[in-house]
């Protein structure tokens, strides 16, 4: 008899395939929701006109009175356009000084024998426990009595140019390359400047993708450090920028939720178009 | 133990040669030099330098001045320095939280589904856009007159709305949801690779015993993701004791209503760069340093003993 046998089949065999699947997109859908709602939530209210309100039980959602009114008002009001580049010339020149930095000190760190080299690279990964902000008091001395780059992007880039953990990444990378093909181009009589740009730095490019993608983000969304250094509405970077533009628009919802629009679609446009390099990125570096 | 004579001195190693040049050479350092100048200065003077501040009277406009362990004392009879130091416990309650809810996360997203990247993406979005924005978006949503209240109001679950921001007993703990919520994304994948290294014969062997769609993942998740859970224990441990924009985007510069959520970052920089202090918020560094090394190490050694069971 058929009905008999269902009561022997396995608990989870007993839904429908379909049914099943249509509950697991149920679950998704609802834990997009919980990630993504303040984003959407935020998006409507920067295109609300006057006649939408704020406030309303119960809520009021969609506009429908859209406007860009508060876009418009919020890059009239304060300098957006520097906010932009600044923090788009930080982000770059770190990415770009930071890869160089880092991957020739990974090079000795992965293959050469030297005096001192794993004291030198305890010390560096002893480092990497210590709170960064620890270090801000006496940073901060520096920046205003020895390199007089206070209130200046010099400040952000600086203390970028070389980081402990992006120097142990490229370690690991650097030690995956086979010995023989540093050997062979030393046998051809190559300098080790030269093995290290034409063998290594070809071979680990995943590697160095992962580093610019941290140091990219990190620096894009650094507020601490930045905002203890800029304070000349013109030199700001983005997140410092849209806390002065908190402080502006206290009273203004919808302004400030066009600045935090502003602010969050850039970074966003870079993670759709790299987002497999991202999330191997930011989480694969887990396994080095 | 093998004797070490005088003789191991010429004995040639037994590992492959790397293929480097035996005489001393002036190159790896000078490969070095770049990076380690840049570290040094700003990773490792620094670390020495706020380890004297903390000996001295110092408002970094004037040059410091020793005075002993006279800040540590002020320290001990300050009440906001306990209450940070309090609040940075109670922080570290994130830690769990995310651990137990990102396992979760991390098994409903680890199947194959038609567009199961697209959502894993819209998971990771909190992660990427910065903590200041997403804290200024909830900041408006938590306001008085904003969505929260009203959305609970027309549900029926409140009368009046409520001043989220500003009880003293609310402040922790959204901050700590803040921190949560932007942490998500990030565990989980991190756990999602995890689950992606455990083989598939363990599961069809768990099912053949017996286990349900449950029971599966509790006796073969869990001890698989042993390493991810210590790295996610020590990363988000350490995340939670350095807390600090989250504080100051939601709460501002007073860090909530009667210090409510004034975490030991948040001390430290209010005592250095709002009252000027450098010498006392040394010395409140000097504390959230032995803490972090205490972690630190509590964590790998739990890491010792789980890969001790392993092999």
């Amino acid at each position: 008899m058929k009905p008999a046998q269902v009561g022997r089949v396995h608990p989870s065999a007993r839904l429908p395939k379909a049914a099943e699947t249509m509950l697991w997109y149920i679950v998704l859908c609802l834990v997009a929701l919980v990630t993504i709602f303040p984003f959407v939530w935020v998006l409507f209210t920067s295109i609300k006109g006057p006649k939408d309100v704020i406030y309303s039980v119960p809520p009021q959602l969609i506009p429908h009175d859209p406007t860009l009114a508060n876009y418009l008002r919020v890059w009239n009001q304060l300098p957006v356009a520097n906010f932009f580049v600044n923090s788009i010339i930080v982000a770059v020149v770190s990415v770009i000084l930071n890869l160089f930095f880092t991957s020739l000190a990974a090079y000795p760190f992965a293959k050469m024998n030297f005096r001192g080299r794993d004291a030198i690279f305890y010390l560096l990964l002893a480092t990497f426990i210590v709170p960064p902000q620890l270090t801000y008091i006496p940073s901060f001395v520096l920046a205003v009595n020895v390199f007089h780059y206070y209130d200046t992007l010099l400040a952000l880039i600086f203390p970028s140019l070389a980081t402990v953990f992006n120097i142990f990444l490229l370690r690991q990378a650097f030690k995956t390359v086979p010995n023989d093909l540093i050997d062979a181009g030393r046998m051809d009589g190559a300098s080790e400047l030269r093995i290290w740009w034409s063998i290594l730095l070809p071979i680990v490019r995943p590697s160095l993708a992962t580093v610019a993608i941290i140091t990219f983000v990190t620096q894009w969304n650094d507020f601490f450090w930045p905002s203890l250094m800029l304070h000349t509405r013109e030199r700001m970077t983005l997140q410092v920028g849209l806390v002065a533009l908190q402080g502006m628009f206290s009273s203004d919802t919808r302004g400030m939720a066009a600045g935090v629009v502003m602010t969050i679609i850039p970074i966003l446009i870079v993670f759709v178009t790299l987002q497999r390099q991202f999330v191997r990125g930011l989480t694969g570096a887990v396994k080095g | 133990m093998i004797q070490l004579g005088p003789r191991q001195k010429w004995r040639e190693p037994s590992w492959p040669k790397p293929p480097m040049t035996r005489k001393f050479s002036l190159t790896p350092y000078l490969f070095l030099a770049p990076a380690l100048l840049v570290i040094s200065v700003f990773v490792l003077y620094p670390m020495l330098a706020v380890v004297y501040y903390s000996f001295t009277d110092y408002s970094i406009v004037t040059p410091p001045v020793w005075v002993g362990l006279k800040n540590f004392q002020t320290l001990l009879h300050d009440d906001v320095f306990w209450l940070a130091l309090r609040n940075s416990f109670i922080y570290l309650l994130v830690t769990p939280t995310l651990i137990f809810l990102c396992i979760i996360l991390a098994i409903i997203v680890n199947r194959k589904l038609p567009g199961i990247n697209a959502f894993r993406a819209l998971y990771y979005i909190p992660v990427i856009s910065g903590s200041v924005a997403v804290g200024i978006s909830w900041r408006l949503m938590l306001e008085t007159n904003g969505l929260l209240n009203s959305a609970l109001i027309s549900m029926g679950i409140l009368k009046e709305p409520v001043q989220w921001l500003a009880e003293p007993a609310y402040s922790l703990p959204i901050a700590m949801l803040l921190t949560t919520w932007m942490g998500l994304g990030y565990y989980m994948m991190v756990f999602l690779a995890g689950l992606q290294n455990i083989s598939e014969e363990l599961y069809d062997a768990a099912v053949i015993d017996g286990c349900n769609a449950w029971q599966k993942h509790f006796h073969v998740s869990l001890p698989g993701l042993r390493p991810q859970i210590t790295f996610v224990a020590v990363i988000s441990s350490l995340a939670a004791l350095e807390v600090f924009n989250e504080v100051y985007i939601l709460f501002g510069q007073l860090g909530g209503v009667l210090n409510s959520a004034v975490t030991m970052v948040f001390y430290l920089w209010r005592q250095a760069f709002n009252l000027h202090h450098a010498g006392m918020a040394s010395a409140a560094a000097m504390v959230l340093l032995v803490l972090t090394l205490a972690f630190s190490v509590m964590n790998i050694r739990a890491l010792e003993r789980g890969t001790e069971e392993e092999s």
